[in-house]
């Protein structure tokens, strides 16, 4: 698919500066000259920039509603993307032509692949990102995207109409309402207000709301949710404060030296924009007993820790750490915040103690001893964006001491897995409003919503990827299907089927679909992602083919620990299994016809993997075959499970089933409480729906043969 | 002869000789415990045991469990006529859908093991719509076990699932709507029975057991998780995976020396179970005296005393259990928590009272609580059964009025003079025959098969673990482990081991 070359609109002004009143439920029919778009998305963080850029790459005319364009690609927390898992997510965004892997490779100041050693299926690609560069380029790219419109303004308010007959929710959306009173319509809207939804930063026992003073334009939203019907939730993060670069004594640390080659993070790029060796080091160091002591003596000045609030396991505070391990010595990753930063990201010091402890406590830490902590300036708190800190900080060459941020979620079991809510039609959430925590979470989700609001305007059926087919469809199933009560990160251990499901066949998995199902990705990407298939099947038959006892194989290839007892002959594909053989020697052993298989690096290397798991995943193809029987099985999306009387089920398993509202039998037994007899009764009614659907679709002739099919059946039973 | 693939019970009678205790078969998969509906979607949560729904081929008992002439045994799926030929030593299969004679004998050891009627069922006309083979072998323990192990030895061959047949049959339209109706309630049912058994099961020295190893592969495997997602960001302290592979190796061992140590399945009794409950002093004691007429062998499971009986053909397990009443001394309040456990995972209720007492407050309460919520409970769901005997009738005056004319159904009865004795013991053998007949209360040969068939498993995926350098192949090594004995002992999702994760290490930068 090629676009017409062309700029995206800036509008920096809002439309209308007119006052009326809101009007929650307005007619369908818009004022003449209110703008029109199809799809609007609110939020310009990774959730926001993805899916705007996806519904406009399907071909909707889309609008990007953000509180100021210079935020846009801003990086709120850490100064890094990918890592375990998170790599995984951001190889499948590239992989339907998602934008953060290739800014990435632009923007990347230390690329780092995790997980070396440990396996191909769990290779973590990381790096540092130059937190300034990485911004620029965001916003170069979403203001040259056709068909994309970015406008300054904050929303108020949705505007809600009548529902469509066929399909569920009690109202659709058709627009929104801005501060300034001014509306805006569109087909779908899709939101993605990150921590925005009350949040509240913390400090010590200094609490300041998120929002701008007087008027907090998250809080319209937030109510109008809350009286659609839309269960909340409150979760909480935090950040660490950041340090200057010049205050550290980096002679007495450990140094971590970037990859040498750098892995680049999209499929499109044979490498990234910065050689290793003009690329900037990470330094390691530990907390000590004395940090411990500091964070212990001080707890009661710290309300964010003693809060209830679920915060994440996985990324927590320096004080929960000190709480729950204690006596132990914690890492602290010092991370570049770009290359002429002269800021330090202290990875592992996530801490909201009041500002002046928190100097205290990094200057017992080796190598901090005269650390210099940013110091506050209480009037950024008021910015109407939380995640303003860090490099909007720098560049208006201030910053901010560590902090707490609570915040309002959206109990994801609210929305289906193409994202849109049960409740509003055509309205749909991505990122951290999720219950979600990651900027690759976020830029995943964004992706999906981006293309599934703009499917939802042409009448097309939903874009859903399976738990089978990507980290992306584990992420949204495990939301969907079971929520979450703690922010939720993606780690390759959640997925049952991550031998499968790997960095290096992202574009397998999901470029061929994004292409045909989705319409989000390039000719260009498509017919590489083509060539690469087809050329992966080719050469894997053709190492299958090849058959030579084992006794020539390690003629052929000296360096080969195999067993030359077996008397049966290996395969080449098997020669390929051994650690110390790869696509390179094999074609020195066998020039004709592997040779030209080692001329794409890329190839020669998955082939490599590929062999590496054949035979496991021979028996997880068969797993994921059942598992896609299940998912095949489709609910009725409009069954309303607190009446229904066809099928029996307890009240326990009703209430369930309707607040997830699972959309496969699959989903569906995968809800904790919901009984086998109750799937069963379920599995009688879709067969039933679908035998009369069937029956009614067909003409009576049709009908007639299958009442005969039907008696033959009953003949032979 | 053309098999009608409707039901598996309907093949019973095409073969003449066919004893007529079959049929009260009435379950569409006789001989599965129970299905986990859960079939193919547990791969999420045991990921690794084969999913059912694959293509692999089962086998399993079809008939019921007990004495009996012929017994059934069916395989289904892709393998089923290699399997035949294999069993048989035979080259060609015998023609489809003809009863034919043939002498199994065992793959590994060229043992004859029976002679016995074979099926042969090509799909798609099949009960399930794959390839079956139905063996009609007789109906004694050592065959039946032997023909079993003889399947379970061939490639591609593994137990089936709770209903897998049912399962199979239903996703290849071999079921209408009608039966599938009828499956709910079936479900619903074993699940229950299975619970039961389940729960008996895991009070034996197996279950803890099982339970013990799955804790320790799950720790091992939250370690290995630990180590590929947190590793390299995260500080993990020293020897995380060294101490998972000395756990892992100990494992093995242990798995090994149990799969050589049969005695140990076999202790793992079978029977109906019966246990004899009441307030104290109703007689409960004195009446175990007349019922075990057979081979009276007590031994003690703590304070219960258990008696294997044989009444009337059927193997029983009769269980007295100390009185029950509240606010009494420590020692005797775990004896009659015990008590409150066995009544649990009884099959069948002896609730006994002392008819000349029935209006003492223990005898009113005993009433109140275990009497009326058994008897709550509907009929059709194969809940547990009760028998309300009144002891000591020959303290009621003979010309009195009965004893209550609001209590449930009951039977009278005097340990003393031994009246209403007769009545008692058709009374058990009506109640014994219902239960018996329902095959998921106990086929310890399948259970011991399928837990043979997953320890094996387990122990086979634990060597794949040692030989992987990949780490992501030897934890998914170690997933297929666990899921075999998550598979036995229920329970253990992707939540436990981040749980275990958390708990154990300071992850998070």
């Amino acid at each position: 698919m090629f676009y017409f070359r062309g700029c995206g609109r800036w509008v920096a002004a809002s439309f209308t500066k007119q006052q009326f009143p809101l009007a929650r439920l307005s007619s369908d029919s818009a004022a003449p000259r209110t703008p029109h778009f199809d799809v609007i998305v609110i939020g310009g963080g990774h959730a926001g920039t993805e899916a705007a850029t996806a519904a406009a790459r399907c071909g909707s005319r889309t609008l990007l509603l953000t509180h100021r364009v210079d935020t846009i690609g801003q990086m709120s927390c850490n100064p890094s993307f990918g890592g375990i898992g998170k790599g995984h997510l951001m190889r499948e965004v590239d992989a339907l032509d998602g934008l953060c892997s290739r800014i990435c490779d632009q923007s990347g100041v230390h690329y780092k692949v995790l997980n070396r050693r440990k396996g191909p299926a769990v290779w973590g690609l990381r790096a540092q990102i130059d937190r300034k560069l990485y911004k620029q380029n965001m916003q170069k790219e979403i203001l040259n995207t056709p068909l994309l419109t970015v406008q300054e303004g904050a929303v108020e308010d949705l505007i809600l109409t009548e529902p469509e007959p066929e399909h569920t929710g009690k109202c659709r959306v058709s627009g929104v309402v801005l501060v300034d009173g001014s509306t805006v319509y569109a087909e779908s809207v899709i939101l993605t207000t990150g921590t925005f939804l009350r949040g509240m930063i913390v400090i010590g026992l200094e609490m300041h709301p998120a929002g701008r003073l007087g008027d907090h334009p998250s809080i319209g939203l937030a109510q109008t949710l809350e009286k659609l019907g839309f269960v909340v939730g409150r979760l909480k993060t935090g950040t660490p404060p950041r340090i200057a670069k010049d205050s550290i004594n980096f002679s007495i640390l450990n140094k971590q030296t970037p990859d040498n080659p750098s892995v680049p993070f999209s499929f499109t790029n044979e490498t990234v924009w910065i050689k290793p060796e003009d690329q900037l080091p990470c330094y390691l160091t530990h907390t000590n007993p004395r940090v411990d002591e500091i964070v212990l003596k001080n707890l009661h000045l710290n309300s964010h820790v003693k809060e209830t609030t679920r915060g994440p396991r996985y990324c927590p505070s320096i004080e929960s750490k000190v709480l729950r391990f204690p006596n132990r010595l914690h890492q602290v990753w010092l991370e570049p915040e770009g290359m002429d930063s002269d800021l330090i990201y202290p990875q592992g010091l996530s801490v909201t103690l009041p500002a002046e402890l928190q100097e205290k406590m990094i200057t017992c830490i080796r190598g901090l001893e005269k650390a210099k902590v940013i110091q506050p300036d209480r009037v950024l708190l008021l910015l109407p964006r939380m995640e303003c800190n860090g490099a909007i900080l720098a560049h208006h060459n201030l910053s901010l001491p560590g902090y707490g941020v609570q915040y309002d979620y959206l109990d994801p079991r609210q929305i289906t897995p193409s994202l849109e809510t049960h409740l509003v039609q055509r309205l749909f959430f991505a990122g951290q409003i999720n219950g979600t925590t990651g900027y690759e979470e976020a830029a995943a989700q964004g992706v999906i919503a981006g293309i599934n609001a703009s499917l939802r305007v042409s009448r097309k059926p939903p874009f859903v990827v399976s738990r089978t087919e990507g980290y992306i469809g584990v992420l949204i199933d495990d939301l969907t299907t079971l929520g979450t009560s703690e922010p939720y990160r993606m780690f390759t251990s959640r997925v049952e089927f991550r031998l499968s499901l790997r960095p290096d066949n992202a574009d397998i998995r999901l470029t061929l679909r994004g292409y045909k199902d989705a319409g989000c990705v390039s000719q260009q990407r498509y017919e590489r992602a083509c060539w690469m298939k087809s050329s992966l099947e080719e050469g894997i038959s053709v190492l299958k083919f090849i058959e030579f006892s084992s006794s020539k194989w390690k003629n052929l290839i000296p360096e080969v620990s195999i067993s030359t007892s077996r008397s049966l002959p290996v395969r080449a594909l098997d020669v390929l299994k051994y650690e110390e053989v790869d696509m390179d020697s094999l074609a020195k052993a066998v020039p004709e016809p592997l040779k030209k298989y080692t001329k794409c690096r890329e190839l020669a290397e998955r082939l490599k993997i590929e062999a590496t798991y054949e035979s496991v995943l021979f028996h997880q193809l068969q797993e994921i075959k059942g598992v896609q029987q299940d998912e095949a099985l489709q609910l009725p999306k409009d069954i309303d499970y607190l009446t229904i009387r066809d099928v029996s089920l307890s009240h326990e398993v009703r209430e369930k089933l309707h607040f997830s509202r699972p959309q496969t039998i699959g989903a569906a037994s995968r809800i904790p409480g919901v009984t086998p007899a109750a799937i069963i009764n379920l599995l009688r009614f879709v067969k039933t729906t679908q035998q009369r659907q069937a029956a009614m679709n067909e003409s009576p002739k049709t009908d007639q043969c299958l009442r005969d099919a039907d008696r033959l059946q009953e003949r032979q039973l | 002869t053309v098999h009608s693939p409707t039901c598996p019970h309907l093949c019973f009678l095409l073969v003449p000789a066919l004893e007529p205790q079959f049929l009260h078969l009435q379950t569409p998969d006789p001989g599965d415990p129970v299905w986990n509906v859960r079939w193919a979607l547990c791969t999420r949560r045991s990921s690794g045991a084969p999913a059912p729904g694959s293509g692999a081929t089962i086998f399993a008992l079809s008939s019921g469990q007990g004495r009996c002439g012929i017994a059934v045994i069916r395989t289904s799926g892709p393998s089923s006529g290699h399997a035949l030929r294999i069993l048989t030593a035979a080259r060609d299969l015998p023609p489809a859908r003809h009863a034919s004679l043939r002498l199994l004998s065992d793959p590994r050891s060229g043992e004859p093991l029976d002679r016995a009627l074979v099926l042969w069922f090509p799909g798609p006309r099949s009960f399930t719509g794959e390839d079956c083979v139905e063996f009609h072998v007789h109906g004694g323990p050592a065959v039946v076990s032997g023909v079993l192990q003889a399947l379970g030895s061939v490639p591609g061959l593994r137990p089936a699932e709770a209903g897998e047949f049912t399962r199979r049959a239903f996703a290849n339209g071999k079921l209408n709507l009608t039966e599938v109706e009828g499956l709910a309630d079936l479900i619903h049912a074993e699940t229950e029975a299975q619970r039961r058994q389940a729960l008996r099961q895991l009070d034996g020295e197996l279950g803890h057991l099982c339970c013990g190893w799955a804790e320790t592969l799950t720790k091992a495997l939250a370690h290995v998780e630990a180590y590929i997602d947190f590793g390299e960001d995260d500080n993990l302290e020293e020897g995380v995976l060294e101490q998972a592979d000395v756990e892992v190796r100990a494992l093995e061992v242990a798995l090994g020396a149990h799969l050589q140590d049969a005695r140990r399945g076999q202790r793992l009794r079978s029977g109906a179970h019966v246990v004899v409950t009441g307030p104290p002093n109703a007689g409960k004691s004195s009446l175990r005296k007349p019922v075990s007429i057979v081979s009276p062998e007590p031994g003690t499971t703590r304070d219960v005393l258990e008696t294997p009986v044989d009444l009337a053909g059927f193997p029983v397990l009769l269980s007295d259990t100390a009185g029950l009443r509240e606010g009494v001394g420590p020692v005797e309040q775990e004896g009659v928590r015990r008590a409150r456990d066995r009544l649990e995972q009884a099959d069948l209720i002896l609730a006994m009272l002392d008819a000349s007492d029935l209006a003492s407050p223990s005898s009113c309460n005993f009433l109140a609580t275990v009497v009326a919520s058994v008897g709550a409970q509907s009929p059709s769901d194969s809940s547990q059964r009760l028998l309300l005997v009144l002891n000591k009738s020959d303290l009621l005056s003979r010309k009195g009025p009965g004893p209550r004319p609001d209590l449930p159904p009951h039977l009278l009865l005097s340990c003393l003079t031994g009246e209403g004795l007769d009545g008692l013991l058709e009374a058990l053998r009506k109640e014994l025959a219902a239960v018996c007949g329902d095959p998921s209360t106990g086929s310890p040969l399948l259970t011991r098969a399928r837990h043979q068939h997953h320890l094996q498993g387990c122990l086979d995926a634990l060597s794949h673990y040692k030989q992987s350098k990949d780490l992501a192949l030897a934890a998914e090594a170690l997933r297929v482990a666990r899921g075999h004995l998550t598979q036995l002992t229920g329970g253990g999702g992707t939540e436990e081991i981040l749980d275990i994760i958390f708990r154990d290490f300071c992850v998070g930068k």
